[in-house]
């Protein structure tokens, strides 16, 4: 009867420990620095949209389109490693992300007005945010962050 | 009598010393031209120098390369010297041009054509008079993010 209960106890003690371990093991990721760098593209090329919108420079929207792809193919790359189901997350979310993008590319062609641009990059904005949460809080980028040793030892 | 045999040989020895010592000194206070080799490049695919600082002496000539380290993105750069407080203006103007910079413009020291991931290109231009002269990449809407400062000391 005790070495039944002590056979309970620690087997207990294992499904604890990999309870709590499994997440952490989940969230270590194949190539962690092509992932961070990845990440941190889709967020640059965001905020270029951005700009280019905001100077109602339209002819350059559809360039920011293309490297948004781009980015999007260096995250691809990032995670080709990891497990299937977690890829297949992170292909729906990031499919979405691109096509919002490429929505704002497409109605760049005729615009006049950046507002109507701006509206849809804040929804793009939101798209990309839900495949950012598919990965570890520490790998997310800080859209406020300028860019890394970017010292902006020009500007005037 | 013998000492003063001997000071009449120093007089002497240092009479005919004195002309090898002039020109020596001469020599050292000429300032040689100087060659200064920089490097710089862009951050990965981010929008960044790397450095984002140079330096050099006035009146040297500089061979300067920049390197495109890009892996993913398709983004153009290059690298653009202007004179103090010409960055935002020449920048405005390069918009018109896709990042273009004309060779006849007065506002710009030096620059090397855009480039893409993976290439390499070479500049060679005089250091011009004593500052901080701004660099950045023309590429419309890059310069914001992508500068630095090129130091002239005397």
């Amino acid at each position: 009867m005790k070495c039944t209960k002590k056979i309970l106890a620690v087997l207990a003690s294992i499904g604890f420990v990999l309870m709590v371990a499994a997440p952490m093991w989940a969230t270590q990721l194949k190539s962690p620095d092509t992932v961070k760098t990845a990440l941190r593209l889709l967020v640059q090329v965001s905020n270029d949209f951005k700009r280019q919108i905001t100077n109602r420079n339209f002819a350059r929207v559809p360039h920011e389109y293309m490297e948004y792809t781009e980015a999007a193919d260096a995250l691809r790359m990032g995670i080709k490693d990891e497990p299937a189901d977690f890829k297949a997350r992170v292909e729906t979310r990031l499919k979405a992300a691109v096509a919002a993008y490429q929505k704002i590319s497409d109605m760049s062609a005729k615009a006049t007005d950046p507002d109507p641009l701006m509206a849809e990059h804040a929804k793009a904005v939101t798209a990309m945010n839900a495949v950012f949460d598919l990965f570890p809080a520490d790998m997310r980028p800080d859209p406020n962050l300028p860019p890394p040793g970017g010292r902006r030892g020009g500007r005037q | 009598m013998t000492h003063s045999i001997l000071s009449r040989r120093r007089l002497l020895l240092g009479s005919l010393a004195l002309p090898f010592t002039i020109s020596g000194c001469e020599r050292r206070l000429t300032s040689e031209p100087q060659t200064v080799d920089l490097f710089i490049e862009s951050d990965g695919d981010f929008l960044a120098f790397r450095p984002d600082e140079l330096r050099c002496r006035t009146g040297a000539t500089v061979r300067l390369t920049f390197h495109h380290s890009g892996k993913f993105l398709s983004a153009l750069h290059n690298w653009v010297l202007v004179m103090p407080d010409q960055m935002e203006p020449v920048d405005k103007d390069a918009e018109k041009t896709d990042g273009e910079i004309s060779p006849d413009d007065p506002r710009v020291i030096a620059w090397v054509p855009m480039c893409g991931k993976g290439e390499t290109v070479t500049t060679q231009f005089i250091a011009p008079a004593p500052g901080d002269y701004p660099f950045f990449c023309s590429t419309p809407g890059h310069a914001v993010d992508m500068n630095g400062i090129l130091h002239v000391t005397p």
